[in-house]
């Protein structure tokens, strides 16, 4: 079996499954443990609050945010570019319609493409960056951390190659470090991805149950 | 409404000397982690394992907390301060934790130490971190599991300790008990005031606290004046009047429950339909969210704050206040454990605005209001001293961005954090209590 026939095949099988267990294992784990009955009267709906937070929360208090705003600018930058080459990106829509949904949808035209691909890095440089340069950032970020930032970058850089110059070798290996990626992510921070609407969701309620808007 | 500043500072003193009045702890040395962990462990539920889970490390919360923006110490991080929760959490209860065992070291008595100045002296359990953290991560309430560890593990900090062991051994509050409360009432009476002790019935059970029995007796006052003004049917209780909670503040849970029950207790045998909380930040939630879970079940009578009653009787036209008059400049500082942990903040406005004064909130309000630095506890913990300064310091600058001339509040530990800071520094602008002005300006 050749070094593509693997990536195509039993280890993007591999990956996928890891990917799919380990974050439902995770979840469920966390999901599972329960909470004690709270027998305080609520002042007002803790299920209205962590709905509201799931929304709110995506646009930062203005009392912040002068002091918040390089993180949340690079923060979006990187998000919202990378949420975008995921999936509107022609060859990964072409691959969703392959091997997952069996269906395809309208892709980004190449020029957005590479507007949204430098969207995406000069976000994660700048996340980066912010990770390594700023003292608290640089105390509290573990090897984790850095090892996610890293493969991602790498994922997008020879994703950005592959597309460009459609080489069956990039190809390849943006397929390899993606699948790296996969096997990598149930077992780091980058399960936030998924475990955001219900952390919001438990502050919301919350403070929703005690009439405090978050 | 001026306060005696020698029995100020005589208070002052009172609580430098705590230290020296703590007794040793009973939990011995070598069960101090397993302690600490049997706590960790039942009281991680899935909200704080979601939220040990979700961090991104982005250090936006920094941004948030008063102390580490005065101090720009990293160590003050807010989720710096779960590092020990989460080391237990991966180790022992994460679905990865056979995989995390693998990576992070075991908890030490050493561990637990280190934590200690962290989540006692560096913390008010503010929650201000909360409210900018792009995952919703509850620190403050991870913090307090963090403090609930420690307390059984013997690691209170002394004079925080010596107020805790003398409510759970005492039932008192620095010496104050049923006799202090009697004398109080007896100086009350002599003023010309009805004063209800120890009624065997009554519609409404008002707490009020040893911060208000030694040294804002005028707060005291104000209450039974706006009482006895409203002519509802109320007492307090010479067995359970002590509102402030030190068990609750410390983390150690037995005496959060004494202290609770016996109000709880006593409320019920009167028939109490509500119970008033002083102006005591941490009482409010000790009875108002904390008290029905103490209990094992709802609790018969509504909780209130007295900040959250009096503006209930404004609003709903039962109590009137004369004017002070537009001239005078107030802004109003919201206790945390009453706004943003309480939902009290339309209340004490809706009576400042009653009074007629021209109200200036300040660049951080309501819900994002910054903690005065005393609260959970700090008030009393000499090392918090620092901390206490540093969240003053900023406190400061945001009243002096209103303009204002004259800061209101609803918290006997913000009042004391503010005017000791207000006498460090040299600050002339006056710190007034809500009820103060209510029940100098009855119509
Ligand atoms: S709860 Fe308040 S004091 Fe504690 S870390 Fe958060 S912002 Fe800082
Ligand atoms: S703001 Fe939230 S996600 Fe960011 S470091 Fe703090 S706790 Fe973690």
């Amino acid at each position: 079996m050749s070094f593509s026939e693997f990536v195509d095949g039993p280890f993007w099988y591999f990956s996928a499954t890891v990917f799919v267990i380990g974050v439902l294992w995770r979840l469920i784990g966390m999901l599972s443990m329960g909470s004690k009955t709270d027998y305080s009267v609520p002042r007002s709906s803790g299920a209205a609050g962590a709905l509201g937070i799931n929304i709110k929360r995506f646009f930062p208090r203005s009392d912040f945010w002068s002091r918040i705003k390089l993180q949340v600018v690079a923060g979006y930058l990187f998000h919202v570019g990378l949420f975008a080459l995921l999936f509107f990106a022609a060859p990964h829509i072409e691959f969703y319609r392959e091997y997952v949904t069996g269906f395809g949808w309208t892709a980004l035209p190449e020029w957005a493409f590479i507007l949204v691909s430098e969207i995406a890095f000069l976000g994660l440089l700048l996340l980066i960056l912010h990770r390594l340069m700023n003292p608290v950032t640089r105390m509290i970020s573990d090897r984790g951390d850095y090892i996610g930032s890293i493969l991602i970058f790498l994922v997008m850089l020879t994703g950005c190659l592959a597309l460009a110059r459609s080489h069956e070798a990039l190809r390849v290996t943006h397929f390899f470090l993606a699948e790296l990626l996969l096997l990598y992510f149930p077992f780091s921070a980058l399960m936030h991805t998924f475990t955001f609407p219900f952390s919001r969701g438990f502050a919301g309620a919350h403070y929703g149950r005690r009439g405090v808007k978050v | 409404m001026a306060i005696d500043m020698n029995v100020f500072r005589g208070f002052a003193e009172q609580i430098k000397m705590l230290p020296q009045m703590a007794r040793p702890t009973d939990c011995p040395e070598n069960e101090r982690v397993s302690h600490a962990k049997a706590i960790f462990s039942a009281k991680i539920d899935a909200s704080n394992a979601t939220h040990l889970e979700s961090c991104v490390h982005c250090g936006l919360c920094a941004e948030a907390c008063q102390f580490y923006i005065e101090t720009e110490d990293p160590e003050l991080t807010p989720i710096h301060k779960l590092d020990l929760l989460k080391r237990y959490y991966r180790r022992e209860k994460a679905p990865l934790r056979w995989l995390h065992r693998l990576i992070e070291p075991e908890i030490t008595e050493d561990d637990l130490k280190a934590t200690q100045h962290l989540v006692y002296e560096s913390c008010t359990e503010c929650g201000r971190c909360g409210l900018v953290c792009p995952m919703g991560i509850d620190i403050a309430s991870m913090v307090h599991i963090t403090r609930e560890g420690l307390a059984h593990a013997g690691l209170i900090p002394a004079g925080l300790r010596a107020v805790e062991q003398e409510q759970g051994s005492r039932g008192t509050v620095f010496g104050v008990g049923p006799e202090q409360l009697r004398q109080a009432a007896e100086e009350l009476r002599a003023k010309g005031h009805v004063v209800p002790i120890d009624k065997d019935k009554a519609d409404i059970l008002v707490l009020t606290s040893t911060i208000d029995v030694l040294l804002f007796k005028d707060a005291l006052e104000a209450t039974v004046k706006v009482m006895n003004h409203l002519g509802v049917d109320w007492t307090m209780h010479s067995c359970a009047f002590e509102g402030a909670n030190f068990g609750l503040l410390s983390g150690y849970s037995k005496v959060q429950q004494s202290a609770s029950e016996r109000i709880t207790k006593q409320a019920i045998a009167l028939g109490a339909k509500l119970v008033i909380v002083p102006e005591c930040g941490h009482a409010y939630p000790a009875m108002r969210w904390a008290g029905a879970n103490v209990h094992g079940g709802p609790l018969p009578f509504e909780v209130m704050a007295i900040s959250e009653y009096l503006g209930r009787e404004v609003m709903e036209g039962r109590l009137h206040v004369n004017p002070i008059g537009a001239g005078k400049h107030v802004t109003y500082h919201d206790p945390c454990k009453v706004g943003r942990h309480g939902g009290v903040f339309d209340e004490p406005r809706a009576v400042l605005q009653a009074l007629g004064v021209d109200m200036r909130e300040m660049p951080s309000n309501r819900a994002t209001n910054f903690c005065c630095g005393g609260g959970a506890g700090l008030f009393v913990m000499e090392g918090a001293e620092p901390m206490r300064n540093a969240a003053f310091d900023l406190k400061r600058r945001q009243v002096e961005a209103t303009g204002a001339d004259s800061v209101v509040t609803a918290c006997g530990s913000c009042r004391i954090n503010l005017m000791a800071g207000a006498g460090r520094t040299q600050w002339a602008t006056p710190i007034e209590s809500l009820v103060e002005l209510v029940g100098a300006n009855l119509k």
